[in-house]
């Protein structure tokens, strides 16, 4: 659909004037990069509110196909950066979207450096964005959902295809479909036409990851994603997180209705099949639970007072740097390594 | 083959979906149906006796009487019930608050002040007080919608709403101390006497010449609310999160209250004050179709249309009088509201959380 769009523009470029030809060239390069892996760069970034500094000089990076999680204790501005992310709170320095094109080679793992080869000339910054534009590239997940309204669980999901639809447009059937098929590959297939406000918590987080699959925004911001769910709820979010995150095959099971699928647990739905998903994804998760985070995020950036203080890669860092720079934020803790099925998993303990 | 897994497991849900759209449409067809009698009633009640014979067997008087008093007032009941309830509708939707109405951003008071400014300074010319009363309502949520637009920095999230609300309220009594003071330089024999009964609402003062002016305003906000209906969903949603799926929430909620107040203001100009049916209508509406669709605002307006179309039928036919038509909206619509909040075991589903 999109490359119609693209063929159709180019066709009308050749009669306008020259102004209007590179306007118009920008406007394709950002519908194009939509559908591009784009890696965030954020430096020197400061904000805050009113007189408060809560942000100070901030420069992360996230890349995509990686869960980035921002860890840090109350107050030390996870929420805040998001916010300035999303560009509701203005700031200084620099927001920017490198477009992150591999090559048939380096497709599927990433070189250290962005120097090297994989990356084509296109750069933005977020701040240039109008809100639209915005809204096709974020994609923000909140702590809960705030609707306020009886709504069916598929009309939520079908409200991520408003940043893609005209002002008067309505959802076509096919996009339906696809609000349907994401329902089900997050395992709410059962629930479409369940009003959202009398599902469980989890449920309505599972129904916001939906509606994020159909938005399909190359940039993910989520807000303490798991914080009012249960155990078996927290992971299942995570893991599914994870793999929308790579692009990859999502697990079509939420923890508590399998008995109500008949279906027997951990058969996969694959949604590569569908083309729509197939993006690696670049997000930057907040989250509370440190050992949430050490378990799923492959890099885990700590904030203190407004400030980047590491970058951990928890599945390759060694376990005594990692306990210190974790220290550093929650005061002293124990990081221990189990390992299980040939998996490193870290357990942090508080030191008393 | 994993193809039709998937298939598989969306067959079911889809056949739900469909169910409860025919539901809807059951729904909305029945309200129709309803309407279509009451409309007829309406068209035959009244001081001065029809009947069908003798309008088709082309008695001159009977003519006039059906076409000047009879159908403008029944179309006054039609579209402006349906005017009130799709208005009450987006209210309660927009400001995510089922005590939401029109009433709440200073419409009904500022008409009522317009209407009294009218009574009495212009009393001789022909629309003066429907035009005033327009006006004013106008004026008010004018006023009401660009004071919200200045106090920017007012809390945090969410702030676009509970600023409209502050100044609403604001000017709502900003206009009830003006229509207080108009009161009080009123003659209380008669100009007094004349602004009560007007604020008591009635359909009673229609004629054809006001039929185009209230008819075109209505279908425009209707059209426009109707076009824009995914959109009013979507200001339902908190404000920063329907920013980032793509809303620009305060032009948008701007655009969406000017389009419901237009049609209140309009309405409410020339018949008066009519209360309770934009605050029961959507809850009714709601409730028996249990979701926000397109239907549910369609029915929303259906049964605002039933209400007043009926209401005013009592009006005119209990007592040798007529009544204000707000007594009978009111004993016709709580009662309903009650008994469909006591028969279903939960709420419309607005648990305010």
């Amino acid at each position: 659909m999109e490359g119609k769009h693209l063929t159709a523009g180019k066709g009308k470029l050749q009669e306008k004037g020259l102004q209007n030809k590179e306007l118009k060239n920008k406007e394709m390069k950002k519908r194009e990069l939509q559908k591009r892996e784009l890696f965030l760069e954020v430096s020197r970034v400061s904000a805050g509110y009113g007189h408060r500094q809560v942000l100070q000089d901030l420069s992360l990076q996230a890349k995509p196909g990686e869960l980035t999680g921002l860890l840090g204790p109350n107050g030390c501005g996870k929420t805040t950066l998001l916010r300035v992310l999303c560009r509701e709170l203005p700031c200084h320095g620099e927001i920017l979207l490198r477009d992150f094109s591999p090559g048939p080679s380096s497709r599927g793992h990433f070189p250290g450096g962005f120097s090297s080869g994989g990356f084509s000339s296109g750069e933005f910054s977020l701040k240039e964005c109008s809100l639209r534009e915005r809204a096709r590239l974020i994609s923000y997940i909140p702590q809960r959902s705030g609707i306020g309204i009886s709504l069916s669980a598929l009309d939520v999901v079908l409200m991520g295809f408003n940043p893609v639809l005209g002002l008067l447009e309505r959802p076509s059937g096919e996009q339906t479909a696809r609000a349907q098929d994401a329902l089900c590959a997050v395992g709410m297939g059962e629930y479409a036409d369940a009003d959202y406000q009398k599902l469980s918590e989890g449920q309505k987080q599972l129904c916001i990851l939906a509606r994020t699959l159909v938005e399909d925004a190359p940039l993910l911001l989520l807000d303490e994603p798991e914080s009012s769910l249960d155990f078996s709820h927290r992971h299942h979010v995570m893991r599914l997180l994870t793999s929308i995150v790579r692009g990859q095959t999502l697990y079509g099971q939420a923890p508590d209705s399998q008995a109500a699928y008949g279906q027997t647990p951990g058969k996969q739905v694959t949604l590569e099949t569908s083309s729509i998903y197939a993006w690696k994804k670049t997000a930057l998760v907040t989250l509370h639970d440190p050992q949430l985070a050490l378990e799923y995020c492959s890099c885990l950036i700590l904030l203190k007072e407004g400030r980047c203080i590491a970058a951990l890669h928890p599945e390759t860092d060694p376990v005594p740097r990692m306990e210190e720079a974790l220290s550093e934020i929650y005061g002293s803790v124990h990081l221990q390594a189990i390992e299980t099925a040939g998996k490193r998993h870290l357990i942090m303990i508080p030191c008393y | 083959m994993k193809r039709m897994e998937k298939n598989l497991t969306q067959q079911r849900p889809r056949t739900n979906l469909k169910e409860a759209s025919g539901r809807d449409s059951v729904l909305c067809l029945s309200a129709l149906l309803i309407l279509g009698i009451a409309c007829v009633i309406s068209l035959l009640t009244g001081k001065y006796p029809l009947s069908l014979d003798r309008i088709l067997a082309g008695d001159p008087l009977q003519i006039q009487v059906f076409l000047t008093l009879r159908v403008p007032r029944c179309l006054m009941g039609a579209l402006g019930g349906f005017a009130l309830g799709t208005a009450g509708y987006v209210f309660q939707t927009v400001f995510r608050n089922p005590l939401a109405a029109p009433d709440m951003i200073g419409v009904s008071s500022g008409a009522s002040a317009g209407a009294a400014f009218a009574i009495l300074f212009l009393p001789s010319l022909a629309f003066s007080i429907t035009l005033s009363s327009f006006l004013g309502g106008l004026l008010a949520v004018g006023l009401a919608l660009g004071l919200s637009s200045l106090a920017k920095g007012y809390g945090h999230t969410g702030s676009g709403n509970s600023s409209i609300v502050l100044a609403g309220i604001a000017v709502h009594s900003l206009a009830q101390t003006l229509l207080m003071i108009l009161k009080l330089t009123a003659d209380p024999e008669r100009q007094l006497a004349s602004i009560e009964y007007w604020i008591m609402g009635s359909l009673n003062g229609i004629t054809l010449g006001k039929i185009p002016f209230y008819c075109i305003v209505c279908l425009i906000g209707l059209a426009g609310i109707f076009l824009l209906h995914r959109q009013i969903l979507l200001l339902s949603v908190e404000e920063s999160e329907a920013r980032m799926l793509g809303v620009p929430t305060g032009k948008m909620r701007l655009a969406i209250l000017l389009l419901a107040t237009l049609m209140v203001s309009s309405i409410i100009s020339v018949t008066g004050i009519i209360s309770f049916i934009s605050l029961l209508a959507p809850h009714i509406a709601r409730l028996l179709t249990r979701n926000n669709r397109l239907t549910t605002l369609c029915l929303s307006g259906l049964i605002g249309s039933l209400l007043l179309t009926i209401a005013d039928i009592l009006a005119r036919s209990v007592a040798s009088s007529e009544l204000p038509v707000s007594i009978f909206t009111s004993l016709l619509g709580a009662p309903f509201l009650l008994y469909l909040i006591l028969s279903k075991d939960s709420c419309p589903g607005r648990k305010t959380s």
